[in-house]
């Protein structure tokens, strides 16, 4: 009996992505290519042509102006829904490692413009013939914007291993709140702070429930968001439907930063915004920092990945998730308020389900402040463009482009396309002992 | 370090784990506890170790009483633990887990890599264990990431390392290079608490030996007594530990697998074109590491998993893909590896789960309905047969002891005219007395000329037990040898390597 050892035997296999939902993802934007060439492009008719403009509709800090930029309808989505086709095949081909997400996110955009230059076609039911970029790109970033703050705030709880389903009841009751303290103090932020106070407590009641009497998360969160939407409806009707002064003119100011808000396009988009959209991105970073370069992010990680682990060198896990819990409440919280501050007041429901995309958000960038970024943007776009899309009279419902977040998440969680993998005691209870 | 604990005491309500225990480690001293599953050994480290806090008796360190309110007390007072279930996050890196909770910062609370990673190659030079710092964990070889908790506790200072059953999951080759390991440790000056109920390693490693039964010491051992000794020691009575086996010429072939490719959870192909029978009269054991696709094999068969492609014949007839209810129906008995999940109805009485793989036959169940004088009956028969310890046949199972829970479910599935026998870790967590008495009942349905198929990832039974043995590892069988074969060759197996003309 001879002996063949094999150099470098191991007894477990590293786990590898599989390659064919990568391929997958390829497969997926190769046939949005297609479409958009096709239908978008080639049905358009070759005569239609679709107006872009690029001014804002508020021209107080834009001293620039630009021309109409006149496309040919047709050729203009050929072209995009070729470029779509080669992101795609180079997907499915290559199959890269990293990436892949945020090329199916470009794809997104781009699908979302051929679309718009589509209905906004010469030959179109639509009477508007142009685009105005400025404005999209203006009226997305709004939305991105609330939606960021909630996936940050999903980034913070789920990286602890909390889940946090209640952001849409966080958005709620900072909206509420926000309203009510922006229209007496006339100050923003103080609105933020008691936005960002509401949004803890409510998070410290998820943690407190959660984490002392191990409560289902889930349950939990949906049992905050029914009691916010209820209780700001009924708190509505009985102060601010008698009192409408409290809930009034609280558009939160642009505060333009000198010189790059000048900027064609990029400035208004920018640099021309609220000092909500500013802290946003400053949160961004800092979470991103944090999580990904401290110690604070590596023994949150440890907590949401392998709480045993973490207990067992002395960190404290139970304070870690309810530390995390409370300042991911507050982030929603403050994301309520910047969404009330973007529409100028509070009503009942309307924030609709952003919390809940939010979330999908959180799942589709992985649980990555960056990934919730790129998805905040797509995501931000689609909801943008169902509310919007009725002006060009496409012949298609609305709510088709508004379940376009829901779709995606779907399909990112199922597996269908992409793999997805949660911090490994997400949403798990931990007991001592 | 020297470590000593003197009367010791740690009760949960009206149990009582631990019994004053007292126990010294000298340094430099590979002390060996050696006591039988639940006879209180977790629970003492975890008393030394500050998850637990005793009810009676000190703690003493270099003569020092002591009290630690966490875990993370001991480690800074330089008691170091090598868990059983690692404690490293899987999707870190190597050097991410053992700075975990002692990182070395720079400026803004930021980590510092480069320090971390210095600190890392420091140990691993000064203690001979190479390890890359930047690997992620969960792609390391299980002996490897066993390699990165001994650095953890090492790169903490530790002058005490206590290993809590450190060989379960390693290969027989990793074995030895863990104890090569302790080794040197200990020739360094390290006190070495080593926590084990497997003879062997204990009589090739111990300078010490203490016994617990039952939450107390009943007295130390030498490394040179004999297993005989050993074993009568940590139960209390003389035990057989070789299986008595009559030769029996195996019959025609009952269970054929060919090709057979099985995905695992998450989707990648864990068995991997497996082919193998079982003739009756016969007990074909399976050995490997967990985790070499033995589970999803056990599940194919049993109908628990879809098969992807390959096939599975009993006694001639195709059942790829049947239904468990089929596989019951063709006269499969399965006991699985996880008892409480999949064998066993933890609310419902001993009873009804001596039933469950067959209530709506007769005479259990006429016209839908149940006929509880049957099912009471055949429990009183079975826990006469089978001897299972519990108070009444409708005590529910879950207040049973590990052991009579495993005896309901062989009890039931050898309690009907059976084809195949198929058993995964029939004895993980039992007694010595209840492990000989699952055996015989195994080696009897043999007997009888039933096929049985094993499943056990401890080579001692597969030795014991096998008539012909076959080794999985990465999804594929790498050998099938006769029980003569020496363990290192089936260890060499384990890990893949391939043995000619390996014919039994």
């Amino acid at each position: 009996m001879s002996l063949d050892t094999t150099p470098g035997a191991t007894t477990v296999a590293a786990p590898k992505a599989p390659t064919g939902r990568t391929r997958g993802i390829g497969i997926i934007m190769l046939v949005i290519g297609l479409f958009t060439a096709l239908v978008f492009g080639v049905g358009s008719g070759f005569s239609a042509h679709s107006a872009l403009t690029f001014n804002p509709v508020s021209l107080t800090n834009a001293p620039w102006r630009l021309g109409t930029l006149t496309l040919l309808t047709a050729w203009t989505n050929v072209v995009l829904g070729l470029v779509m086709i080669g992101l795609g095949l180079g997907v499915a081909v290559r199959l890269p490692r990293r990436g892949v997400m945020a090329r199916f996110g470009f794809v997104a955009v781009l699908f979302f413009f051929a679309l718009l230059f589509w209905a906004a076609r010469t030959t179109g039911p639509s009477q508007i013939n142009f685009v105005n970029l400025t404005a999209v790109l203006i009226g997305s970033s709004a939305l991105a914007m609330v939606l960021i703050f909630g996936s940050l705030s999903g980034v913070m709880c789920e990286r602890a291993g909390v889940v946090n389903i209640a952001i849409e009841g966080q958005f709620i009751g900072g909206a509420f709140v926000g309203s009510m303290v922006a229209s007496t103090t006339h100050d923003f932020i103080v609105a933020a702070l008691v936005g960002a106070l509401v949004g803890g407590v409510l998070g410290l009641i998820l943690a407190f429930l959660s984490l002392r009497y191990l409560s289902d998360q889930i349950i939990v969160g949906v049992v905050l968001v029914t009691m916010l939407g209820s209780l700001s409806s009924y708190l509505n009707l009985q102060v601010f439907t008698p009192f409408p002064q409290y809930n009034t003119g609280n558009l939160a100011p642009n505060l333009p930063i000198p010189l790059l808000s000048k900027i064609p396009v990029l400035g208004p988009v920018f640099f021309n915004q609220t000092g909500f959209f500013y802290v946003m991105i400053v949160l961004v970073a800092l979470v991103s920092f944090g999580l990904f370069k401290t110690r604070w992010g590596l023994r949150v990680r440890a907590v949401g990945e392998h709480p045993q682990a973490a207990a067992s060198v002395g960190i404290k896990v139970i304070g870690v998730r309810y530390a995390n819990v409370i300042m991911g409440g507050a982030i929603a919280g403050v994301g309520g308020v910047a969404f009330m501050a973007s529409q100028g007041q509070f009503q009942p429901g309307y924030t609709s389900g952003l919390g809940y995309i939010a979330l999908a958000a959180l799942i589709f960038g992985r649980w990555r402040p960056s990934g919730a970024v790129v998805a905040s943007v797509i995501f931000g776009m689609s909801v943008y463009l169902a509310d919007n899309l009725q002006t060009y009279q496409v012949p298609v419902p609305t709510e088709i482009l508004g379940m376009f977040p829901y779709v995606i998440t779907i399909a990112v969680v199922s597996g269908l396309i992409g793999r997805v993998r949660p911090p490994a005691a997400d949403g798990l209870p931990y007991r001592r002992d | 370090m020297r470590l000593e604990l003197r009367g010791i005491t740690k009760r949960f309500g009206t149990f009582t784990a631990n019994h004053r225990i007292d126990l010294t480690v000298e340094p430099g001293q590979i002390h060996c506890l050696l006591g039988e599953n639940g006879a209180g050994k977790s629970t003492l480290m975890n008393v030394i170790f500050g998850l637990l806090q005793p009810d009676e008796g000190d703690v003493l360190i270099d003569g020092v009483a002591t009290r630690f309110a966490n875990s993370g007390e001991a480690v800074r007072r330089g008691i170091g633990m090598v868990h059983q279930h690692f404690m490293l996050v899987p999707v870190f890196t190597v050097a991410e887990n053992v700075v975990l909770g002692f990182e070395p910062t720079k400026s803004f609370d930021r980590l510092d890599r480069q320090r971390a990673r210095e600190e890392i190659r420091t140990v691993s030079r000064e203690f001979n264990l190479e390890v890359d710092p930047d690997a992620i964990v969960e792609e390391l070889p299980v002996g490897l990431q066993q390699r990165v908790e001994i650095l953890k506790a090492l790169s903490h200072d530790a002058e005490l390392l206590i290993l809590d059953e450190p060989t379960a999951v390693l290969t027989p080759q990793e074995i030895d290079a863990l104890m090569t390991i302790m080794r040197s440790l200990a020739a360094s000056g390290k006190s070495i608490l080593f926590i084990t109920h497997k003879l062997k390693e204990v009589r090739a490693i111990a300078d010490v030996i203490t016994v617990i039964r039952q939450g107390e010491v009943v007295g130390t051992a030498q490394a040179s007594d004999s297993e005989a000794e050993l074993a009568s020691m940590m139960v209390g009575r003389d035990v057989n530990l070789t299986v008595d086996k009559a030769v029996v010429t195996p019959g025609d072939e009952v269970l054929v697998v060919t090709d057979l490719v099985v995905r695992d959870d998450r989707g990648l192909p864990a068995v991997n074109g497996v082919s193998l029978s079982v003739r009756a009269g016969e007990i074909l054991a399976l050995a490997g590491v967990q985790g070499n696709g033995q589970t999803e094999l056990v599940e194919a068969i049993a109908g628990m998993r879809p098969v992807e492609s390959g096939t599975i014949t009993l006694r001639g007839t195709d059942i790829t893909n049947h239904s468990p209810r089929q596989v019951l129906d063709a006269g499969i008995g399965h006991v699985p590896e996880d008892r409480q999940l999949h064998g066993l109805v933890l609310s419902m009485s001993v009873a009804d789960n001596l039933v469950l793989n067959t209530p709506r036959r007769a005479p259990f169940a006429r016209r839908g309905s149940r006929n509880l004088a049957a099912v009471n009956e055949n429990a009183e028969q079975l826990v006469k047969r089978f001897d299972i310890r519990t108070t009444s046949t409708r005590a529910l199972v879950s207040s049973l002891s590990g052991g009579n829970q495993q005896k309901v479910i062989v009890a039931r599935e050898l309690s009907r005219p059976l084809n195949l026998f198929v058993a995964s870790q029939p004895t993980r967590g039992l007694d010595v007395g209840s492990i000989e008495y699952v055996h015989r009942q195994i080696v009897n349905q043999r007997d009888e000329g039933m096929g049985v198929l094993i499943v056990s990832s401890e080579l001692d039974e597969v030795l014991a037990l096998g008539d012909r043995i076959a080794v999985i590892h990465g999804g594929r069988i790498s050998g099938v040898v006769a029980p003569s074969t020496s363990r290192e060759t089936i260890g060499l197996l384990m890990t893949g390597a391939h043995v000619e003309s390996t014919d039994a």
